[in-house]
């Protein structure tokens, strides 16, 4: 049953390598690109809202602190986004540690609230840092040095550099879903009196959860400023938090394939909705977006994994045992 | 200091709106316990509604108060009866209604973008212009008329809420599901009222802003957020603190605006927000 999976995984992530190879349409691959970017934003979210269940609404914060801080370090001292992109996860996260220390005393929903209020925050005082450029933003220079300093001209390298990322989260996420800190995020998720009963702090565990995933998703950030080579505090706009939430919502909230299966079905199709009527109608993707979203909770609420799993283990479970979580 | 109560006036003047969309949402959430995060955008449909009846059929903006109360109404009762209801049997925990409200917000935004284009909209009345002095201070007649309105539809509520039958239903809901279902109250029923209520504030807002303030697609989201902050000032399922939380609100920006600049009012209320939160919560852990 491991097994299948890792086959699974690993046919997918080569496919997907070759497929540069047979198109060379840039316009394809932007849409790859973003899909990873999406994928790789909503698994981070899944950790924190997912697996130990504290639905933050504000994770474009940490997206947009990524980005920041890599370019940043990139303009004023040289220092190549390589080192930057792990470093701004490294500062996000314990930024978002501090922050949402006192936030967790706050339950379900105020919680959510605070995060909003957070990046709103946030968000006003970047409009008015004149070291961050303010509301106009940041623009990137392109170098000679294109592997140096990552600033590709062509989009096959930002495709391989964001599977290669991507992929190396969602190997990390199914390690952490059968890890003792997995199975620790789970407990407090379904009840943190239960938890403490048997010694799993809840506070801590909520903590190492927001440490990965905000510092995940400012890396992310940092990868998308070096492909799109401009960031501004509209990053921090609360449809962007919405925009890292939906793949995981749509795809199955708490699972690991949940955020991959939501992304790679929604963000292409949205993006090929963008591209064929936004010329005369724009928003008509979003609409579909929303539709599908609310369509997917008020008739299927465990996403469409939950859906998937029932017709899949039909069919493994000629092959083997297969376990649903 | 001459522009004290000229900031006094106008932090009232917006604080009373704050209030109409506040106890929208304070009504939905003391009856289902749902946090409506599409409260926002129902002030949008109503703004547009508003906006729609007055380019289209030439009528007087405090016109449409009427019909535009009834449509939200309408689209209220729907959005509980077709999408809020059948979750909230499903899911306690009100995880689903976040994402629920939040797709319903983001569905309002994009078929306004569709209907309307991202363009800021305006629109011309004979009296827009027209000011008038009371106590020596000059106020705006739209202003003022939509001011009155608010006051009015607020003690309507307080009214309704306290002396009529179903507004009694309402309450008993609130404070007691199971309770009010024994005593034979239909708390479906009184689900669709409810956010029909909560929606029909909000249009009313709406309508009453459009007047003197633009609209385009994202307008609510400047609302959303602040009706939380509002509730959680005023205490959660009081209408009464709601009421005055908005005026505190509209104040504190205002007057706050001033000491520290209009480009922080934003972070100044917020985490005013995220303090007064925390601080209510570790409160009541403790007494409780």
């Amino acid at each position: 049953m491991k097994k299948i999976k890792i086959y699974f995984f690993i046919v997918g992530c080569s496919v997907l390598a070759l497929l540069p190879l047979v198109t060379n349409s840039s316009y394809f691959l932007h849409i790859m690109i973003i899909t990873y970017y999406i994928m790789f934003v909503s698994i981070s979210w899944n950790i924190l809202g997912g697996f130990i269940g504290q639905f933050s609404l504000g994770h474009a914060a940490y997206i947009a602190i990524g980005a920041y801080i890599s370019s940043l370090l990139l303009i004023n001292y040289g220092i190549t986004p390589w080192v930057g992109l792990p470093l701004g996860g490294i500062v996000a996260g314990c930024f978002a540690m501090i922050i949402f220390a006192p936030c967790f005393v706050l339950k379900g929903p105020y919680f959510t609230l605070a995060t909003i209020a957070l990046t709103a925050t946030l968000r006003n005082l970047f409009i008015n840092w004149s070291f961050v450029g303010k509301a106009g933003g940041i623009v990137l220079p392109f170098t000679n040095n294109p592997w140096v300093y990552m600033d590709f001209i062509s989009k096959k390298p930002y495709y391989f550099i964001s599977l290669v990322l991507v992929s190396l989260l969602i190997w990390f996420v199914i390690l952490l879903d059968k890890s003792k800190l997995g199975f620790a995020f789970k407990t407090v998720r379904e009840d943190e009196d239960t938890a403490s009963a048997i010694n799993i702090n809840p506070l801590k565990y909520k903590l190492i959860a927001t440490f990965l995933s905000a510092g995940l998703a400012a890396i992310a950030g940092g990868f998308y400023a070096q492909y799109i080579r401009y960031i501004d505090p509209d990053m921090m706009l609360i449809n962007y938090s919405i925009e890292a939430v939906l793949p995981a919502i749509i795809g199955g909230i708490g699972t690991v394939g949940g955020p991959i299966l939501g992304a790679l079905f929604m963000n292409p199709l949205s993006e090929y909705l963008r591209a064929s009527l936004s010329s005369y109608i724009s928003g008509a993707n979003l609409v579909v977006y929303a539709i599908v979203l609310i369509l997917i909770i008020r008739l299927k609420p465990e996403g469409m994994i939950g859906w998937l799993n029932v017709k899949f283990e039909n069919l493994i479970r000629k092959v083997g045992k297969f376990d649903k979580k | 200091m001459n522009i004290l109560p000229q900031v006094l006036i106008n932090g009232i003047l917006i604080g009373s709106f704050y209030s109409l969309v506040a106890m929208g949402l304070n009504i939905i959430f003391g009856v289902m316990k749902v946090v409506n995060f599409c409260q926002g955008e129902l002030l949008m449909i109503g703004m547009y509604s508003s906006y729609f009846l007055v380019t289209t059929f030439g009528m007087d903006p405090y016109l449409t108060l009427v019909i535009v109360v009834i449509l939200m109404f309408i689209i209220g009762g729907l959005i509980q009866f077709g999408l809020i209801t059948p979750t909230l049997s499903k899911d306690g925990s009100g995880s689903s209604q976040i994402f629920l409200t939040v797709g319903l917000a983001l569905l309002f935004q994009n078929i306004a973008l569709l209907s309307f284009s991202a363009n800021y909209r305006t629109i011309k009345i004979n009296y827009s212009q027209t000011n008038f002095n009371l106590f020596g201070q000059i106020i705006s007649l739209p202003k003022f008329i939509s001011f009155m309105v608010l006051l009015i539809i607020s003690f309507l509520l307080f009214f309704f809420l306290s002396k009529t039958d179903l507004g009694k239903k309402i309450r008993a809901t609130s404070q007691n599901p199971l309770g009010a279902r024994l005593a034979g109250i239909n708390d479906k029923e009184i689900y669709i009222v409810t956010y029909g209520i909560g929606a029909a504030l909000a249009g009313i807002a709406g309508a009453l802003l459009l007047p003197f303030y633009y609209v385009f697609p994202l307008v609510g989201d400047i609302f959303t957020l602040r009706a939380f902050v509002v509730v959680v000032l005023g205490g959660l399922g009081s209408i009464k603190g709601a009421f005055f939380g908005g005026i505190i609100l509209g104040l504190l920006e205002t007057i706050g605006a001033i000491i520290v600049g209009p480009s922080y009012k934003d972070s100044i209320v917020f985490i005013t927000f995220i303090v007064i939160l925390i601080f209510r919560e570790v409160f009541q852990s403790r007494e409780g």
